[in-house]
C-alpha cells in the first residue's frame, strides 16, 4: 500500500491537481482539508505519512496549523505549498516545523522531488 | 495543461511590457520620479504573473527580483543612483534574454502529444545566467564575523532557479544541523534580499562528506564548498565557488507574429463581408433574371466593398514605429557609454503607423545607422568643444509620413563625412578613377559607401567616416522597394534617410510599357511622368539629357537598360525617377496606368538582370516585373 497523504488547501482546483500528481506516483490521498482547523483535526484522526499545507486558508492559516500539528507530533512531515512572493511566510512555516516547500504554479516533478526530500 | 497555444499572446504581451520597463528605467535615469518607478514595477509584475502562469519559472523569478528592487526604490529604501539603474537595466536584459530563450526553446519543441505531461522544460531551458540581480561584491569575511572555535566553513549556494532562496537556505541549515553543530551563519537570517549564498560556521567534529551531503539534500542547491578557514592578510578566504556566470549576449528577440487590432476594424471587416454576401445573392438573382443593367450596378457596389475591405485588412497590419523605436534609447545610451561619447537621443514620430513587415525589416538597419551615428558621427566631447560645439552630441530618430511613403531619418550633429577620405579609399579600391573628383553630394558619397567591399572592417579604422554595414542597410531598404539617402556636411553632421513604403502588401506603381511588355515603377521613386515629344533634348558630355523647366535630366532608355533586342524604338514618354539628389528620365514606349498593386517578392532566376525587386500580377493574370530604380542609375 502506498504512503498516505493529507491535502490541505481551500481551492478545489489546487487540491485536484495535487491529488492527481500524488496519486500518479502511488500515494494514497486519505483526506482533504479546506481550512487549517480541519487540517489539524484530520491529522490527528488519520496520522498520514505526509501533509501538504497551503499557507493562506480561512479559519486558521497554514502556519498556525503547522504549529498545532507539530505540537502534537514533532515528527509530522509537512510540505508547504506557497505562491511566489510568500518567502517570509514560508520561512516562518519552516521555523514552525515544516520540512520543505513547493511554489505555485506546481510542476509535477518539483512537487515529487520535494515530497521525496520530506519523506527522506 | 496545454499552454503552448497561449505562447504567441504571451510573447506579444510580455514584449510590450519589456519595452515599457526599459522605457521607464531610462526615464528614471533621466530624473523622472515615482510615476516611472511604479510603471516599471507594474511591467515587471505583469511579466512575472504571466511567466509563472506559462510555467516559465526562471523568467518569473527574474521579473520578481526586479519587482523587489523596484519596490525598494518606490518605498525609499534604495536610492535611485546611476549604479542602481545600471543594475536594473542589466536585470531587464537578463529578463529579455531569458524570455527570448524560453520562447525559442518552446517553438523548437516537437508538438506535445495530447496526453503528454505539462511542460516541464522552461525553467531548465533558460540558459545561464540566471542570477536575478548582479550580486553585491561579496565582502571579505572579517575575522570578527566568524564565531570563535569555527573549524569548518560551509558555503552553500542556492540555485538561482529557486523561487524562495532564503527559505531554501533555511532548510539547508536544518539539514546540516542534523549532522553537525552550527555555530553561526552569514547572513544570520536570510530574508527577501538574500541572493543565494550563505556561509555556515561549524564546530569541531563535523564530517566533511556528511555535511556536504546534508546540504545538498535540501534540494535546489547549486554548490556546496566545505573548507577550513584560512587567514590571509587579516581576512579569511574561501575557495572560490563556481566561477560567476557571465551575462549572455543579447539574444535575438523573437518576433511576434501578432498585431493588436482595433475591434472596430474587425467589426468593419465583418460588416463588409456580411454586405458582400447580400450583394452576391442579389447578383445571383439578377443574373438569373438576365437583368444586365442592375447586375452591372451591383458589380460596381461589390468592387467598392472589396476595395474598402482590403483597406481595412491592410490597416490591421499597421503598427506604430514606436514598437521598434522604443528599444533604441537604450542602445544609443549603451553605445555612447562604451565609446565615451555624450549623446542626447530623441525619438520623434513614434506613433507613425507602418506595416509590421516594413518596420520589422528596418529594425536591424536602424541599429546599424544609430551605432554608426554614435561611433563615427558624434565626436568625442573634447573634440566637440574644440570645434565650438556643446560637448553633448545630438542624435534624432525621426519618422514622418510623406506622400505614399514613410520617411525615417537618423540625424546627428557630429563631424559629417570626410568626402576626400572616402574618395581616397574608393580610388584605392578601384571604385573611383584616379582622375575622378571626390564626390560632392551626399548621394554620390552614399553610392560609394554602400558598395559591397567598401564597407569592410579595415575601412572603419582607415576612414574616419562611415562604412560599417551601410551596404547591408542599402540592401534592406532596396528589398522593401524603398530609397536610402544621405546628406552630410563637414563639421555639422549627417542625416541618413530611409524612404519606405507604408505597406508592403500593396504598392502604388506606375505601369509602363517597354518592348511590348509591361513593367511597374514604384511611386516612391516617381517624381512625375512626362510626354517626351514636347521636351528639348541635348547632349551633355556624351549623355543624352532632356530639359525640363530649366533642369537637365539624363535620359535612360529602359529598352537599352533591359538590353531588349530589336530596332531602336521611338519612346513617347519618360518617368522622372528621383533617388535623393539623383534623378533620371526613364524613357518608355508608353505610360499605361497608375495603380495599386499587390507585390509578390520573388527569387530572381539565375542570370536575370538585377533591375527588379518583385513581380505583380496584371488583370489578365500575366506577371509584370517591378522595377527597382535604384539599380538603374
Amino acid at each position: 500500500m502506498g504512503r498516505t497523504v493529507l491535502i490541505c488547501d481551500d481551492a478545489i482546483f489546487m487540491r485536484t491537481m495535487l491529488k492527481d500528481i500524488l496519486k500518479q506516483s502511488g500515494f494514497e490521498v486519505v483526506g482533504e482539508a479546506q481550512t487549517g482547523k480541519e487540517a489539524v483535526q484530520l491529522y490527528a484522526q488519520l496520522k498520514p505519512d505526509l501533509v501538504t499545507m497551503d499557507i493562506v486558508m480561512p479559519d486558521m492559516g497554514g502556519i498556525d496549523a503547522v504549529r498545532a500539528i507539530i505540537k502534537e507530533d514533532a515528527n509530522a512531515k509537512i510540505l508547504m505549498c506557497s505562491a511566489m512572493g510568500q518567502q517570509a511566510l514560508v520561512i516562518e512555516a519552516i521555523q514552525a516545523g515544516a520540512r520543505d516547500f513547493v511554489v505555485k504554479p506546481f510542476q509535477p516533478s518539483r512537487v515529487l522531488e520535494a515530497v521525496q526530500r520530506v519523506l527522506g | 495543461m496545454e499552454l503552448s497555444r497561449y505562447l504567441d499572446l504571451y510573447l506579444a504581451e510580455s514584449q510590450e511590457h519589456l519595452r515599457e520597463l526599459g522605457r521607464s528605467l531610462l526615464e528614471l535615469e533621466a530624473g523622472a520620479g515615482a510615476e516611472a518607478v511604479s510603471r516599471a514595477f507594474r511591467a515587471a509584475h505583469t511579466i512575472k504573473g504571466m511567466s509563472a502562469t506559462m510555467g516559465y519559472r526562471a523568467v518569473a523569478e527574474l521579473a520578481h527580483a526586479l519587482e523587489d528592487r523596484l519596490a525598494e526604490i518606490r518605498d525609499g529604501k534604495l536610492a535611485c543612483e546611476a549604479s542602481v539603474i545600471d543594475q536594473l537595466l542589466a536585470s531587464a536584459d537578463l529578463l529579455e534574454n531569458a524570455l527570448a530563450s524560453v520562447v525559442v526553446a518552446e517553438r523548437e519543441k516537437p508538438e506535445a502529444l495530447p496526453d503528454a505531461p505539462p511542460p516541464e522544460a522552461p525553467a531548465e531551458l533558460v540558459p545561464e545566467p540566471l542570477q536575478p540581480l548582479p550580486k553585491a561584491q561579496a565582502a571579505p569575511i572579517q575575522p570578527a564575523a566568524i564565531p570563535p572555535d569555527t573549524a569548518l566553513v560551509v558555503q552553500v549556494t542556492v540555485s538561482a532557479q529557486s523561487a524562495l532562496p532564503a527559505a531554501r537556505a533555511l532548510i539547508a541549515r536544518r539539514k546540516i544541523e542534523d549532522v553537525a553543530t552550527v555555530l553561526g551563519a552569514d547572513p544570520e537570517t536570510p530574508d527577501a534580499s538574500f541572493r543565494g549564498e550563505r556561509r555556515l560556521y561549524l564546530a569541531v567534529g563535523a564530517d566533511v562528506a556528511a555535511v556536504e551531503a546534508a546540504a545538498r539534500s535540501a534540494g535546489e542547491i547549486e554548490n556546496v564548498v566545505v573548507a577550513a578557514p584560512r587567514v590571509e592578510g587579516g581576512t579569511f578566504t574561501l575557495p572560490t565557488p563556481a566561477a560567476g556566470r557571465t551575462p549572455g549576449v543579447h539574444a535575438e528577440a523573437p518576433r511576434s507574429r501578432h498585431v493588436r487590432v482595433d475591434l472596430r476594424r474587425l467589426d468593419d471587416l465583418a460588416d463588409g463581408i456580411g454586405e458582400m454576401a447580400v450583394v452576391g445573392m442579389r447578383m445571383d438573382e439578377l443574373a438569373a433574371a438576365g437583368n444586365l443593367e442592375a447586375l452591372k450596378e451591383h458589380l460596381g457596389r461589390a468592387s467598392k466593398l472589396i476595395e474598402s475591405m482590403r483597406e481595412t485588412a491592410l490597416a490591421m497590419r499597421m503598427v506604430p514605429v514606436g514598437d521598434v523605436f522604443d528599444r533604441f534609447p537604450r542602445l544609443v545610451r549603451d553605445a555612447a557609454r562604451a565609446l565615451g561619447k555624450q549623446v542626447d537621443f530623441r525619438v520623434e514620430g513614434r506613433d507613425i503607423q507602418v506595416d509590421r513587415t516594413v518596420i520589422d525589416a528596418m529594425a536591424d538597419p536602424l541599429v546599424h545607422l544609430l551605432r554608426n551615428a554614435v561611433d563615427h558621427g558624434i565626436e568625442d566631447p573634447e573634440a566637440r568643444v574644440v570645434a565650438g560645439k556643446p560637448p553633448r552630441g545630438r542624435i534624432v530618430l525621426r519618422a514622418f509620413r510623406e506622400r505614399a511613403s514613410v520617411r525615417i531619418l537618423v540625424e546627428d550633429d557630429g563631424g559629417g563625412i570626410d568626402a576626400s577620405r572616402v574618395a581616397a579609399k574608393a580610388r584605392k579600391l578601384g571604385l573611383l578613377g584616379e582622375d575622378d573628383l571626390a564626390p560632392t553630394s551626399g548621394d554620390a558619397l552614399l553610392k560609394l559607401l554602400t558598395r559591397p567591399g567598401f564597407s569592410t572592417a579595415s575601412v572603419v579604422t582607415e576612414v574616419s567616416g562611415r562604412g560599417v554595414g551601410l551596404d547591408v542597410v542599402a540592401a534592406g531598404v532596396r528589398a522593401l522597394g524603398g530609397a536610402f539617402e544621405l546628406k552630410t556636411e563637414r563639421g555639422k553632421g549627417s542625416t541618413f534617410s530611409l524612404r519606405l513604403p507604408i505597406s508592403l502588401a500593396v504598392a502604388a506603381v506606375l505601369r509602363v510599357e517597354v518592348g511590348g511588355e509591361h513593367y511597374a515603377v514604384p511611386m516612391t521613386h516617381v517624381r512625375e511622368a512626362v510626354e517626351l515629344q514636347d521636351l528639348p533634348r541635348a547632349q551633355v558630355r556624351g549623355q543624352e539629357v532632356i530639359r525640363l523647366r530649366g533642369e537637365a535630366i539624363p535620359l535612360l532608355r529602359l529598352s537599352e537598360v533591359f538590353q531588349l533586342p530589336g530596332p531602336r524604338r521611338q519612346e513617347t514618354a519618360a518617368v522622372i525617377a528621383e533617388i535623393g539628389e539623383r534623378r533620371a528620365a526613364l524613357a518608355v514606349d508608353h505610360l499605361v496606368a497608375r495603380e495599386q498593386i499587390v507585390v509578390k517578392s520573388f527569387d530572381a532566376a539565375a542570370g536575370m538582370l538585377p533591375f527588379f525587386s518583385g513581380v505583380m500580377l496584371l488583370a489578365d493574370g500575366r506577371p509584370a516585373l517591378v522595377l527597382d530604380p535604384m539599380t538603374v542609375f
